[in-house]
């Protein structure tokens, strides 16, 4: 096979996340990435004698100085990531030894690459078909353990093969209209109402099924959204530090993108749930807390749970009005109340109004697995619905706009609209799932009517 | 006027080679427009001929019959002329595929095309054949005839029909097309293979023509035109209808004793080689085919006021004459029927449509055109709007003009030339509806508003004749004004809403308004609203039915502008004409290939070549940003 020679120039950066790290791994690829690379390499071999695919330990020397000890695996094109010739160079993760490689690199004529420079050249040289290309961007931002699966298994095609399925079914209903529409005045077998009724029904249906699956699907990329709010000395603090510190190992710190509330997250089977701390909610006249409760607001707004923290040595039923407060304000949004502070309950003079309430203490460590449980609840259930397909937001703004022309469709029919409109409907649908998926719609309605019916002249 | 032989070489702008529905219309529009022609046929009384269906119009072929009176073609004047039966195809079906056919005389129709051709200024008719095309430097200079004799022209229009090595077959009997010129058509194909045209084969059928009196009616179902029969053309003022056309049906009988006939079929034992249409099988393929079908529609048309023979539409075939002869006398209505004339298949060479520009001109061969069956089309629609298209542009060519295109957005003549270019023809091109993107705003209503202003730009169209259109234009603009602003009450109405079973209002509205729901008609809100122009309706129920059909079906229209739109944008996405695509490696093989063939001016262009997938356009598209 001959040298993809799309792209003359060859390009170089850092693959893994910046910063200090144990190790580091810099991706070079074009047509002369091994030799790039074998300026500066020193080892047994040197790489341009290399096979691909094949690993070799070496140092970086920049004007007979060593740099780092690192190794270099090699891939000769077509069979790398790139479709390109490719050396991935690991090497220690410290800034100075990154720059150091990457600017001698510079220094031999390679390029900086661009945000996405790999995978664009991947998708060029047909390594990659552009669901595929975004499963990658997928892949990368998943926070949770499902959603990477599921962005791996769009990366091979499973995604692009439902969506071809829908459309392939939109491509039948066609056919029949066509046939209809040009052949009315002959000898055909007439598209049966009914039947087309069902089957766009069921493509709806389906259409239907995979957008609701979208706020799932959601969750699985970046994650399940807790606000935990409550009035102020109801203990939220406590435990919310409570419920982090025993996984502090595997939490991960996410840069806040405000000061006035803290967010972790906390992993529970393999789903990323993010847990804020919020500005304790009552009525105030002071302008600073007014700020902090007003961001609240808008933190419980982008939440898919709320737990309200009450203070149960002060009564159970005491942060009842924020409950229902948070009700009628949030009416969308699911509501846990825990019950905190149960250490020091002695007497218990009121009940518990709300069932979604879990008896727990932050100081003795009371029903926080009860916590956990419930939100994994929660989680399960949110993404239940998520299958196969994960959609994205350009996916999914097609999928509904889509959605749209199947519907109108429906209404067409149901009106006695004639076939010339409802087509438009359904030729503009299997347009968006082609813009999907990537394929052009190619309209050979013909083919696919003349190979399975009757047409009489 | 006919040609005086004169010794010596004569000089002509541009010489038309051959009188079919293409030839008719490129020796027209062209002498029209102010070149010097010359039709060259090898028998005039032919020109003009209908071969095959005694027809003009039907699903989609309607659509291209009023867009070349439109652009000014002669087609749709003399199918008014020669016209017996005049039907409005799929009124039932939504205003898109609306369709005017028309059952003609075939004794009147040639009579009315010579005629036309007879009194048009700069033609002349050269009766001869042409026994080579003269080409220097890869430029068409003229043509050589049987007889010796020079013509030297500009432009060349080669509208040979399926006379290229034609092979005629009924059962295994062949014989090669029209003796004299066989040779001669041998070596035409061979001398534009040698310029490097690709060429392939294809067959075509037509079915027997029966003996009208020997047809037991009694038994059959009459099918009438339309109460109020339209012409095709704006130029026509009235046309009526002369006959009914007759029904019946193929019987398990007929399809036993067809199969019995298979073995002695060109088309089973392997003689005929060339791919025939899908759309419009011989009924032995659809016997073949379609086993688990017991009957198929067959249709009746008489040739003629005159004329003895009938055309068995729906029975196309190649089987030989007995067997012929048993399956039809199986039908019901026509167990006497006597064979005027069996039905046969034609073999034919043919050029690859992808060799041509949008103007039709060879890519080869600079100043020679084809339309018609050489392009691999089949039917008479698309070889007249073909001969129209090569006819204009052969003019241009003369004057140094540039060329006349439509996009397939504008007109179906547009979608079709553009699939000829861009698609790989392997079996004959047919022009149907569904081809069309924008179907639902290429309607027969606004085929004036769409084409008139090329008719009269390019001079084919002269303003008194348009004259009708611009009225009809003005109605419509009135009623719509009118639809807009008068209001109808709740009492007014609402009986007549619940009548069609419609919610009925609840305050006064619009006209338009109420028009936009499904089952409310104009002419019925008309009569309810006492407008002045309750009379539109019988007097120029086009204008109504353009009217009323942009106003019910405004957001789909709308939709499809925006559509239009998008479109537009990708045809602006140019490639540039020396493009390397070798350069890029990463195009499939096939995409490859087919690019370079084509050479296509933009990245929209582009992504409607068959085996140039989206991901090829896309690395293209990112290749050349």
């Amino acid at each position: 096979m001959s040298l993809p020679n799309l792209h003359t120039d060859t390009i170089c950066a850092l693959a893994t996340p910046p910063g200090v790290g144990g190790l580091a791994v810099i991706r070079v690829s074009g047509p002369r990435a091994i030799e790039f690379c074998d300026q500066y390499f020193v080892g047994k071999t040197s790489l341009s004698e290399a096979e691909t695919h094949t690993i070799h330990y070496g140092w970086w020397v920049v004007e007979e100085s060593r740099v780092d000890a690192i190794t270099a695996t090699v891939f000769h094109s077509p069979h790398s990531y790139t479709g390109e010739h490719v050396v991935e160079i690991g090497c220690h993760g410290g800034v100075f030894v990154v720059e150091q490689i990457i600017g001698s690199l510079l220094r031999a004529h390679a390029r900086l690459a661009d945000p996405g420079e790999f995978t664009r050249r991947a998708f060029m040289n047909r390594k990659l078909d552009l669901t595929q290309a975004e499963a990658v961007a997928d892949l990368i931002h998943s926070q949770s353990r499902v959603g990477s699966q599921i962005a791996a298994r769009q990366l091979a095609g499973g995604f692009t093969r439902r969506l071809a399925a829908l459309r392939q079914q939109l491509l039948d209903v066609i056919g029949l209209l066509e046939l209809e529409l040009d052949f009315s005045d002959e000898d055909v077998e007439f598209v049966n109402r009914s039947a087309f009724r069902d089957s766009i029904a069921q493509i709806l249906r389906e259409i239907e099924a995979t957008t609701a699956s979208a706020h799932g699907a959601e969750v699985l990329r970046s994650g399940f959204h807790v606000a935990v709010v409550g009035y102020p000395n109801a203990g939220k603090s406590s435990l919310f530090n409570a419920l982090l510190q025993r996984n502090r190992a595997i939490v991960s710190d996410i840069p806040g993108t405000t000061r006035d509330y803290l967010s972790e997250t906390l992993f529970i089977e393999g789903y990323a749930v993010h847990v804020s701390d919020t500005a304790g909610l009552r009525e105030t006249s002071d302008q600073i807390e007014l700020q902090g409760i007003n961001i609240t607001s808008s933190l419980i707004e982008q939440s898919d749970l709320v737990l309200v923290v009450n203070d149960a040595s002060s009564g159970f039923t005491n942060s009842d009005p924020l409950v229902a407060d948070l009700r009628v304000r949030f009416p969308e949004i699911e509501i846990v109340v825990a019950q905190n502070k149960i250490d020091l309950v002695t007497s218990e003079t009121d009940s518990p109004q709300s069932l979604d309430s879990i008896r727990c203490s932050a100081i003795t460590e009371t029903g926080l697995q009860h916590i956990r449980e419930a939100f994994f609840d929660r989680v399960r259930k949110s993404t239940s619905s998520v299958s196969d397909v994960l959609l994205n937001s350009r996916q999914m703004q097609l999928l509904k706009l889509a959605g749209n022309d199947v519907r109108s469709c429906q209404i067409g029919l149901e009106q006695g609209l004639s076939a010339d409109f409802l087509a438009v409907d359904i030729r503009s649908a299997i347009r968006l799932f082609g813009d999907i998926t990537g394929d052009s719609w190619n309209p050979d309605v013909l083919d696919s009517v003349f190979s399975r019916f009757c047409i009489g002249k | 006027m006919f040609h005086v032989k004169h010794s010596g070489t004569q000089h002509f702008d541009i010489l038309v080679i051959g009188g079919g529905h293409a030839g008719i219309e490129a020796c027209i529009a062209s002498a029209r427009m102010g070149s010097k022609v010359a039709l060259i046929t090898m028998d005039f009384s032919t020109v003009g001929r209908l071969s095959c269906n005694p027809s003009i119009g039907g699903s989609a072929k309607g659509h291209l019959a009023k867009e070349i009176d439109a652009l000014g073609g002669a087609m749709p004047r003399i199918a008014d002329l020669s016209g017996l039966q005049f039907k409005m195809l799929n009124t039932s079906k939504g205003p898109a595929v609306w369709s005017p056919r028309s059952q003609n005389d075939k004794d009147l129709y040639p009579l009315f095309a010579q005629h036309a051709i007879l009194t048009t200024k700069n033609l002349t008719v050269v009766n001869e054949t042409v026994v080579e095309i003269l080409v220097q430097k890869d430029v068409v200079i003229g043509i050589k005839t049987l007889s010796n004799e020079v013509l030297l022209a500009k432009a060349v229009i080669l509208c040979s029909g399926t006379f290229l090595n034609a092979v005629m077959w009924t059962g295994t009997e062949s014989t090669q097309g029209g003796r004299v010129g066989e040779q001669a058509s041998q070596k035409i194909s061979d001398l534009l293979t040698s310029h490097g045209l690709t060429r392939g084969r294809l067959k075509t059928g037509t079915p027997p023509r029966i003996d009208r009196w020997s047809i037991n009616y009694s038994q059959l179902e009459p099918h009438h035109g339309d109460e109020a029969p339209a012409p095709f053309s704006l130029q026509t003022h009235s046309v009526r209808n002369q006959l009914a056309c007759w029904a019946t049906k193929t019987t398990s009988e007929t399809h036993d004793l067809m199969r019995d006939g298979f073995s002695r079929s060109p088309m089973f034992t392997g003689l005929i080689t060339g791919a025939g249409p899908r759309y419009c099988p011989s009924i032995e393929d659809k016997i073949f085919r379609f086993s688990d079908k017991s009957s198929h529609v067959i249709l009746l048309e008489p040739e003629g006021l005159a004329a003895n023979t009938v055309y068995v539409n729906g029975f196309s075939t190649s089987l030989p004459a007995d067997v012929q002869d048993a399956g039809l006398r199986s039908i019901p209505g026509l167990r006497n029927a006597k064979i005027q004339r069996y039905g046969y298949a034609v073999e034919y060479d043919f050029f690859f449509p992808y060799q041509l520009t949008f103007g039709l001109e060879t890519k080869a061969i600079k100043g020679l055109f084809f339309a018609g069956q050489i392009n691999g089309t089949s039917g008479y629609e698309e070889a007249a709007a073909q001969g129209l298209v090569a006819g204009i542009n052969a003019a241009l060519m003369v004057q140094d003009k540039g060329t006349f295109t439509l996009q397939r957005s504008e007109a179906y003549i547009g979608v079709m030339i553009d699939d000829l270019v861009n698609k790989n023809t392997e079996e004959p091109y047919r022009i149907f509806t569904s081809l069309a993107e924008y179907r639902l705003l290429l309607r027969i209503d606004t085929v004036y508003d769409r084409l008139l202003h090329h008719g009269k730009q390019l001079g084919l169209v002269e303003p008194a004749e348009s004259e009708r259109y611009e009225r009809e234009q003005q109605l419509k603009t009135e009623l719509l004004t009118d639809l807009r602003s008068s209001k109808v009450t709740t009492a007014e109405v609402n009986p007549y809403l619940e009548s069609v079973g419609e919610d009925p209002i609840t305050e006064s509205t619009t006209l338009v308004n109420l028009l936009k729901r499904p089952a409310v008609c104009a002419c019925d809100l008309l009569n309810i609203s006492g407008s002045t122009f309750q009379t539109v309706r019988n007097e120029h129920p086009r204008a109504l039915h353009a009217a009323e059909t942009e106003i019910k079906y405004e957001g789909y229209i709308q939709q499809l502008y925006r559509d239009v739109e998008r479109f537009a944008e990708q045809e602006r996405m140019t490639i540039p004409p020396t493009f390397d695509y070798n350069r890029v490696n990463s195009l499939s093989t096939e995409a490859r290939e087919k690019l370079k063939r084509i050479n296509p001016s933009s990245l929209g262009q582009a992504s409607r070549i068959p085996g140039v997938s989206a991901s090829d356009v896309s690395i293209l598209a990112l290749y050349l940003r």
